[in-house]
């Protein structure tokens, strides 16, 4: 049986060329990875990670579970094309060797297998199977079509603007499937066979149509159908589509344990190339919902960096409150790889800076426990009296860090891409913190409390954000604050929420003095302050306009004081409200019992 | 070179703009047009976490920049912490800490 | 039968317009929110540059009052207006010829500036407290003793982006140095700093008064905004600024930090601005239809301004704009 014609032409080398560079790609990549990476992968090979990694490929890769949830009919329609792709691929393989037994066929048999089948005895369940199939698919490329038109139906107020790439690809991808139709319909018409869809839609054909047109429709639309495939493939490397086989190995070394850092590594490519640039992160941009910047956002951004076009605006111009990363399908660390983006850009190793860190020590008082206010505390001396308070009460010695003015904790330098500067005062810190012995490290400030977490080397050292310092000393019954019935809101710092994943505590402590009503964005979704040190690009006039925003939804509350637990967002907030803005600790040391 | 950047309250030059080449000023000020609205009333240098531990006044290394005194200014803005205290206080909103990343950019070659 | 124009605010603005037009023959109904006419004035002590007692000015504007046929509507507020109408928070509404609004401003609430301290420590006050400590006659400490050291810090609340107030409250500084020259009378031997960004010295007589509080009182001006206050163990407050004439960081306990507030926009304006389709400015005061030949005259035919309702300004020049704003509302009216 002969398995060529000349129509195959432009798969077979589209197929090729995609095969080849994906190889390329992904054998240059992972022999660029760090050698820890690479034993990384070598000891999770063969453990339970490698299940685990399937598993999610199953559930991310083909049946997009994370999009489902974002939005059901988005979910559709990602797994129509991406699961129903696959079945037509597994099945078409199952079918032909239902009909032609084990043996060797070559790729374009498998992938023409109605054109080339045509004279062997038709397996009606495998014609149904496959128009069932065809048809899955085919209805989620008319839910691609009509999300351009209508993108809200599909849960997406925008959708990404593209590359000409990848609109050639996204063009043959719309065309594939319904050329395989009109394709597979005119054989049936010829020959007979297919079922309800193929087989009618050729029934139809051949009453319609003369035969010498037919025949022709017929070599056309074979030709157009592995043109549209072979442009697809050709292209699939080189656009947004390298997602569907770069996800697959991002699954896997993620369960590996590998990560993106500070610095860039050819771990960072399997996650860039990984974006499907679906666009599920614009909506949930400030910077876009309230400022109407539209070319910032994290599909953009790693689109640019992908194609060697990245502008340090780009890399700048992102609060990094994490809201997108949150939402990405893929999982994909888009605050990191912003990170060392920003580190390639600006990062220059100077031996000499900071030379006057030399032998500073400002604090005072002394105790196992150390209160590091951070620099922004400093200027909201209510947290900083309200602490004292609290210590006081709590009858807590404590040594204070910086009350005099300390060296700040260097997450603001490391979010603007000098890391290694900031790696001097976290080495200024780190020592500080030892010389004085402590063994409990409090801050007021989730921008320190996230760096001391991540980056300090502080064994032995308990690091705890006040709002978890708060609620033990309340659980333990150390300080006694007093029920009463103000009603709250509370406000979730991007670093301390989805930073640093301390949502609870800071509510239980509310709760333990008052009322507490969440506003409608809260916990993993909440908004962010705008005034977020990560952004060094942002207009003051940016940042207000998101701070108005934000309180608008505090006091859609109805409540009578707005919490936060952050110094940074309590100055931001605090100019975008009349209502009073408190730290949390203001609360709890004025509900506390007088005398 | 010394670095002694303006910290000397009688210099013993005096800034001639006659002869300073304000071409790289008139680059930072393009960029960030809101650095002209400085008031020089010093909040950003009284509040600032390096200049309480050492000699660095922000306000007078890009007042000094944008009078075309470029000499020494990317050593002095590498002092900075980048905390964004400065900015917290800044009354005419101006965004320090992307200036002394813009200074730093347009100067790191001096 | 008489005109009848409502005057809406009973400060100094408000009286000074409502004497005006009772001189014109207008019927003239002067409204008043709080229980009593007077204003801001009633809490100053003296006025700026010749140190007459606010009192003799109010005393002889309500002796005035009184003499006239004027009718007075205290403890009554206005809600919405209109060129023949303004309504009362208790739903009357009153018909008129026209209105000549007055409602002043509000004082920039100190304690808004955290890093000030002002609410969180005993010795930080504001100029308000200060001019009532002076009308009391008891200017001391938290604690009761007599201050050796004073300091005065202009601008709270004005020309500063991050609290949303980017005008100049304009009688500030004057006000820093008239209370700068009153402390310096009560205590001769305390050292008294003023930390300015800009003195703005626009009125007769008040740039001499500056230089009269430098040479004769010796009170110290050092430019630079104070950036941070904090307690001291013994109570007094420490300041953090730059001494930018020097270019270096300034740091000095005082056992006064006096804020001068300055001067905003009544939060009511955009209720009553957007009743009667008035223009307001980005600073939130009313807009003028015309700076300059239209400056009492509001965009809709009818409703003039008097006073600080439509911009910060000093007593003398909100005293003749009454009249200004008098004489257009009469004339509207037909008088």
């Amino acid at each position: 049986m002969n398995f060529f014609a000349p129509f195959c032409i432009p798969f077979i080398i589209g197929a090729a060329v995609m095969f080849l560079t994906l190889a390329g790609k992904w054998a240059t990549w992972l022999w660029q990875l760090p050698h820890a990476d690479k034993m990384r992968i070598l000891r999770g090979l063969p453990t339970r990670h490698t299940l685990a990694a399937i598993w999610e490929v199953i559930c991310e890769s083909l049946l997009h579970r994370r999009i489902f949830r974002i939005n059901p009919l988005l979910g559709y329609m990602h797994m129509s094309l991406a699961f129903g792709w696959f079945l037509l691929i597994a099945v078409g393989w199952i079918e032909t060797v239902a009909y032609l037994g084990f043996r060797y066929v070559p790729l374009q048999a498998h992938v023409f297998f109605k054109y080339f089948s045509t004279g062997l005895a038709h397996k009606p369940v495998f014609d149904f199977l496959m128009d069932l199939l065809l048809l899955f698919v085919l209805s989620g490329v008319a839910l691609a079509w009509f999300k351009r038109l209508r993108s809200r139906m599909l849960g997406l107020r925008r959708t990404t603007k593209h590359v000409w790439g990848d609109r050639l690809a996204l063009s043959a991808l719309w065309f594939i499937f319904p050329a395989r139709l009109v394709a597979e319909s005119t054989t049936c018409a010829l020959y007979g066979g297919g079922s309800f869809l193929t087989g009618s839609l050729g029934e139809w054909l051949s009453a319609h149509v003369g035969l010498l047109p037919l025949m022709n429709l017929e070599s056309a639309a074979w030709w157009f159908y592995s043109s549209c495939l072979g442009i697809f493939f050709v292209a699939l490397p080189f656009s947004r589509y390298m997602h569907i086989f770069t996800e697959i190995p991002l699954i896997f070394l993620r369960h590996y344990g590998l990560r993106s850092g500070e610095k860039e590594s050819s771990f960072d490519h399997f996650q860039i190339e990984a974006c499907s640039r679906c666009g599920i992160c614009i909506d949930p941009c400030q910077l876009q919902s309230v400022l109407n910047v539209h070319t910032v956002q994290s599909v953009y951004f790693l689109r640019d960096r992908r194609y060697g076009m990245l502008r340090r605006e780009t890399a700048d111009d992102c609060l990094m409150c994490g809201r997108c990363a949150e939402r990405c399908p893929v999982g994909i660390d888009l605050n990191t790889l912003r990170l060392n983006s920003r580190d390639k850009i600006r990062n220059l190793p100077d031996e000499r800076r900071y030379g006057y860190l030399t032998g500073l020590d400002r604090s005072s008082g002394e105790g196992k426990v150390g209160y590091f206010a951070g620099c922004m505390t400093l200027l909201t001396p209510r947290t900083l009296q309200a602490m004292e308070r609290i210590f006081e009460a709590a009858g807590e010695e404590v040594w204070w860090a910086d009350r005099e003015g300390g060296v700040c904790c260097g997450r603001p330098l490391k979010l603007s891409g000098e890391t290694d500067a900031a790696r001097r005062m976290m080495h200024y810190n780190t020592e500080l913190f030892r010389k004085h012995g402590i063994t409990t490290l409090v801050t007021s400030c989730p921008i320190c409390l996230k760096v001391f977490r991540e980056d300090y080397d502080l064994k032995g050292v308990e690091i705890l954000h006040h709002s978890e310092y708060i609620l033990r000393l309340i659980r333990s019954g150390r300080i006694c604050p007093e029920h009463a019935a103000t009603r709250f809101t509370y406000h979730d710092p991007c670093e301390l929420g989805r930073g640093s994943g301390i949502y609870d505590e800071p509510r239980a402590v509310i709760e333990a003095i008052g009322e507490l009503l969440e506003p409608a964005s809260t916990r993993e979704n909440a908004l962010c302050c705008g005034s977020s040190v990560a952004n060094t690009a942002i207009s003051d006039d940016g940042q207000l306009r998101i701070a108005r925003s934000v309180c608008d939804e505090l006091e859609a509350t109805g409540a009578e004081v707005i919490v936060t637990a952050c110094p940074l967002c309590k100055k931001a907030l605090g100019r975008g409200t009349k209502e009073p803005v408190r730290d949390l600790a203001e609360i709890v040391a004025e509900s506390l019992p007088r005398g | 070179m010394a670095i002694n950047f303006g910290y000397t309250i009688s210099k013993p030059r005096a800034i001639n703009l006659d002869r300073n080449n304000l071409r790289r000023s008139d680059e930072i000020l393009h960029e960030m047009p809101e650095l002209q609205t400085c008031i020089g009333c010093g909040a950003c240098t009284a509040v600032c976490t390096a200049g309480n531990l050492t000699e660095f006044n922000f306000r007078k290394v890009h007042t000094l920049v944008r009078r075309g005194e470029y000499q020494g200014a990317y050593e002095e803005m590498n002092k900075c912490m980048l905390c964004g205290k400065c900015r917290l206080v800044c009354p005419r909103g101006i965004n320090t800490r992307g200036v002394v990343l813009l200074i730093k950019r347009k100067l790191g070659d001096l | 039968m008489k005109k009848r124009i409502i005057v809406i605010g009973g400060g100094v603005a408000g009286m000074q317009t409502a004497l005006r037009l009772a001189e014109q023959g207008a019927a003239v109904l002067l409204v008043e929110k709080e229980s009593e006419l007077g204003g801001k004035l009633r809490h100053w002590h003296v006025l700026f540059p010749s140190f007459t007692p606010a009192s003799e000015v109010l005393t002889e504007l309500r002796r005035r009052i009184n003499a006239s046929d004027i009718e007075v509507l205290t403890g009554a507020e206005a809600v919405a207006l209109a060129p023949k109408s303004v309504t009362l928070r208790d739903g009357r509404e009153l018909a008129c010829d026209s209105v000549v609004l007055c409602s002043g401003f509000t004082l920039f609430d100190a304690s808004i500036k955290e890093e000030y301290g002002y609410g969180i420590y005993d010795n930080v006050f504001t100029s308000v407290d200060l001019e009532r400590m002076f009308r009391e006659g008891r200017v001391a400490k938290a604690d009761g003793t007599r201050p050796r050291r004073i300091a005065f810090l202009h601008c709270v609340g004005s020309r500063d982006e991050k609290v949303c107030q980017q005008h100049c409250s304009k009688v500030c500084c004057i006000t820093g140095v008239k209370q700068a020259m009153e402390i310096k009378r009560l205590f001769p031997e305390a050292d008294v700093f003023n930390f300015y960004m800009d003195i703005r010295m626009f009125g007769p007589g008040y740039e001499e008064m500056y230089r009269e509080a430098q040479q004769r009182y010796n009170i110290h001006f050092v430019r630079g905004r104070i950036s941070e206050a904090s307690p001291t163990i013994d109570g007094r407050v420490q300041i953090k600024a730059e001494d930018t004439l020097t270019g270096r960081p300034l740091r000095m306990s005082v056992d006064m930090l006096i804020l001068l507030v300055g001067m905003r926009s009544n939060d009511d304006l955009a209720a009553l601005a957007a009743s009667a389709g008035l223009d307001r400015a980005p600073s939130g005061f009313m807009k003028p239809r015309d700076l300059f030949l239209d400056n009492v005259r509001s965009n809709v035919g009818g409703i003039f301004y008097a006073g600080a309702v439509s911009a910060p300004k000093s007593i003398g020049e909100t005293l003749n704009e009454g009249i200004a704003a008098a004489d257009a509302a009469a004339r509207y009216a037909g008088l």
